[in-house]
């Protein structure tokens, strides 16, 4: 054999390598290898999000303003006029809570911190206007929201006023993916949920024909992509997908498309109120597949309506709330002597979104550029110890922290961990590929 | 490349004899009020849209006069500049600037303006109007008169108004609910949105028109390029469909992103936080800063004169024609700084002072002699070296 050919070879195996490299620690979002955007194939020509964004503008150097009467934070949330008040509802308690007892503590140097409250539903855009009203009153940074339709173009608005922002309740992967440095996220995303879900259906359970029943807005449209995406890339797309529209009450069209395709699970991306409605009409027509939902279905609304039907349903959920941690437990009895109720995930992350930007505040001044490069520094609060447990931020300043899995057991959520997505079962045993 | 090579020893020549020049724009240059509506402003804008670096070249600036509150700009949040004439309006956190005759005047919401954060400034090539895209609804300024367009007035989509853009009789604005037309003659608004138009949801920052066509520029929606003749769009998105990369290089708009456009001479210039496009009509080339002469990869805005594309980066304001890349940009605790000259391996450094008043670039302008430069720190009059 000529040497011309045995250089080829060699050649041919440098270049697949190249081709097909990534760096692991550079991998974005904690992606497993197997389901990142065609690393089997080609290699990028760019990768984005492997450093974070630096904010290069100026106003470091304001000096903090003197005489304040409060230290205003602000808040955006689903308060009127929203399919999701209650979310909105308990973000706004958790929040209002963590800046009660901030104050009962001596405030900001003796100044009491203020809640500036703001409505993020109404015309479209009301959420960038909102933000135009919180940098008129002059808040140093802000909380919220939840639906994306709306967290969107707040942040728009808070990259051009320069306001740092700490998300809470929006798990849209791409909310930080818009690179903007003022932005900051403090739940776990769609992205963990996704490879969470993907990893349970098809690595733990074996399950292969999964049909998608998605709610027919933003929140359903890029809540499942990730999973999708990550399936998919497994080797298991959805076999069908239908959707619905929010306050729809009657799914029965659409489920019996899914009931023809004979899936071996269901998933369903929605609000609460219509996955329980789902749930139910999925089990009166007879289908006994095991069925998996989103994040918002851990709730009281969702187990009163789905009741026993709710059996068995496994979700994702960005926080344990049963965890042991004495702060939790502290705040979880706050929250119910003072609002009558259990708190549930907004109220939770809101209370940890709050209390960073208050220990930002106190660790380097009223500043906003300061406030924004110490949240974003990813060394002064990486590894934040929130009572929703560690805060990981990631090159996008989102949390990577860990995500839950939670089952509905004689009807009560019980959570569990998520497992890895490289452990995947072949014939009853499970192995380790490494992620 | 010998001809870049004498050209830059011209323009340090230049620059070297330039130093204690006159401000740009001093008053014996300015004959212009607010009122005056001439045929000069219609001039001036066809002449900075049409004529400007039609050469190819890509020139160089310096001389830099810098403007902040101590020499009577309004606030030093400068988020746009417009060049009308002989003065020029900045648009800033606090309110609206306008440079003519030597000094700084400002408008507030006191004058008329509905909100005093200001966004982004145009002038009618037509009448010579001045429209105003703030952070509370659109005004326009004509003849000292200021009238207030928004949600609840007009048929605006929203209030908070990212750009605005003259083109003819149209004004486009880009807002935070959709983008909208107003034609001046109708008073009627055309409105697109994800309702009419192929973008996921009516998120818009940027819009530019020319040859019968606008270019909105839709968050996370890439481009959605509009004929107003046969009222066909077309949307342009990265291929490869992913946030997280570019997979191949060339092969569309770099990112779904996208915060600008600017068109000019059949060439499209999209703006990112990811990098910069451009498009011929034909083909798209992809700028990021590891591979051509780009400041930063993060575009605040970007502006067309003739053939040459300036990009309004966080960390520097870079110039281009494609080829040829000149940036700008400050040293770090310091008043002086740098044009880097580039194209393909070839690199130049020209030493300026003082340099642009700072490297967090968020509008420019440019015409035949001057460049002007909003920044977060002021704003930076440059002068034509060569």
């Amino acid at each position: 054999m000529k040497p011309n050919f045995w250089l080829f070879l060699v050649v041919l195996f440098l270049q697949v390598s190249f081709l097909k490299a990534q760096d692991e620690e550079t991998r974005y979002g904690k992606t497993p290898k197997e389901v990142f955007p065609y690393e089997n194939f080609q290699k990028a020509y760019k990768y984005h999000f492997l450093e974070p964004t630096i904010f290069y503008g100026a106003g470091r150097e304001i000096p903090e303003p003197k005489n304040l009467k409060t230290v205003r934070i602000g808040f955006l949330g689903p308060l009127e006029g929203s399919y999701i008040v209650d979310l909105g509802t308990h973000m706004l308690q958790g929040a209002q809570l963590a800046i009660e007892e901030a104050n009962k503590k001596g405030g900001y140097k003796g100044v009491p911190f203020e809640l500036m409250v703001h409505n993020d539903f109404g015309l479209w855009g009301a959420a960038a206007n909102e933000v135009v009203k919180m940098d008129d009153e002059k808040v140093w940074a802000w909380i919220g929201t939840i639906d994306d339709i709306n967290s969107h173009v707040a942040i728009r608005a808070t990259l051009k006023l320069e306001i740092p922002n700490l998300n809470c309740g929006d798990p849209d992967p791409t909310f930080t993916e818009t690179n903007i440095p003022w932005v900051m996220r403090v739940i776990a995303d769609d992205r963990q949920a996704g490879y969470a879900l993907a990893t349970y259906i098809h690595n733990k359970m074996g399950l292969k024909r999964v049909a998608m029943m998605r709610a027919n807005n933003r929140y359903g449209r890029v809540g499942v992509m990730e999973y999708s995406d990550a399936a998919t890339r497994m080797g298991f797309p959805f076999i069908i997908e239908e959707r619905f529209n929010d306050m729809e009450t009657e799914f029965k069209p659409q489920l019996e498309r899914i009931k023809k395709m004979k899936p071996d699970a269901i998933l369903i991306w929605g609000n609460a109120k219509e996955s329980a409605l789902i749930v139910k009409q999925i089990r009166a027509l007879g289908m006994t597949q095991p069925l998996f939902t989103s994040d918002r279905v851990v709730s009281p609304v969702f187990l009163k309506i789905a009741a026993k039907d709710a059996e068995g349903i496994i979700t994702t959920c960005q926080y344990n709330p049963e965890a042991g941690d004495p702060r939790l437990k502290a705040f979880q009895a706050n929250y119910k002597k003072k609002f009558g109720v259990e708190p549930n995930v907004y109220s939770a992350h809101a209370y940890d979104a709050i209390n960073l930007i208050m220990a930002a505040m106190n660790k380097v001044g009223l500043n906003r550029a300061l406030i924004r490069d110490v949240l974003s520094d990813m060394k002064t609060f990486q590894n934040y110890q929130g009572i929703t447990g560690k805060i990981v931020f990631d090159a996008t300043l989102n949390d990577v922290g860990d995500i839950w899995m939670a089952r509905v057991n004689q009807g009560k959520f019980e959570f569990f961990p998520t497992l890895p997505m490289g452990e995947r079962r072949r014939g009853g045993k499970t192995r380790h590929s490494g992620y | 490349m010998n001809l870049i090579k004498s050209r830059l020893i011209a323009a340090l020549l230049v620059l070297a004899f330039s130093f204690g020049m006159e401000g740009c724009r001093n008053a014996a240059d300015n004959k212009q009020n607010m009122s005056k509506k001439s045929a000069d402003a219609e001039q001036s804008a066809m002449t900075k849209r049409d004529q400007s670096g039609a050469d190819g070249v890509v020139p160089v600036f310096g001389n830099w006069k810098n403007y902040t509150v101590e020499d009577g700009l309004h606030s030093d949040k400068v988020f746009t500049v417009r060049i009308d004439g002989n003065r020029v309006w900045a648009g800033t956190h606090d309110g609206l600037s306008l440079f003519e005759n030597g000094k700084w005047k400002t408008y507030t919401t006191e004058d008329g303006l509905p909100h005093n954060g200001i966004v982004s400034v145009d002038v009618s090539p037509v009448d010579g109007d001045v429209w105003v895209g703030t952070l509370s609804g659109l005004c326009r300024i004509s003849s000292g008169k200021f009238t207030i367009y928004n949600q609840f007035n007009s048929g605006m989509p929203n209030d908070l108004v990212y750009c605005v853009y003259c083109d003819g009789f149209d004004v486009w604005v880009a807002t935070g609910g959709g983008a909208g037309r107003l034609d001046t003659k109708t008073g009627q608004w055309q409105i697109f949105t994800e309702q009419n138009a192929p973008m996921h949801e009516p998120w818009t920052y940027g819009v530019s028109a020319g040859d019968g066509k606008a270019y909105i520029a839709a968050w996370g929606g890439g481009v959605i390029e509009y004929n107003l003749k046969t009222k066909q769009f077309r949307d342009y998105v990265d291929p490869d469909g992913e946030m997280e990369i570019d997979l191949l290089p060339n092969d569309g708009v770099v990112h779904d992103i996208t915060t600008a456009t600017a068109y000019n001479d059949g060439i499209l210039w999209v703006s990112s936080y990811f990098g910069l496009s451009r498009y011929d009509g034909k083909n798209w080339t992809g700028y990021f800063d590891h591979d051509s002469g780009l400041a930063s990869n993060f575009i605040n805005f970007i502006r067309v004169e003739g053939r040459v594309v300036y990009v309004c980066s966080d960390n520097g304001l870079s110039s281009t024609d494609g080829t040829t890349w000149v940036t700008y940009k400050k040293f770090d605790n310091s008043e002086d700084g740098k044009a880097i000259v580039t194209k393909g391996e070839e690199k130049k450094e020209i030493a300026q002072s003082p340099a642009i008043s700072h490297n967090f670039i968020i509008g420019v302008d440019a015409d035949e002699d001057e460049l002007w430069v909003a920044t977060s720190k002021g704003v930076s009059c440059g002068k034509l070296m060569n």
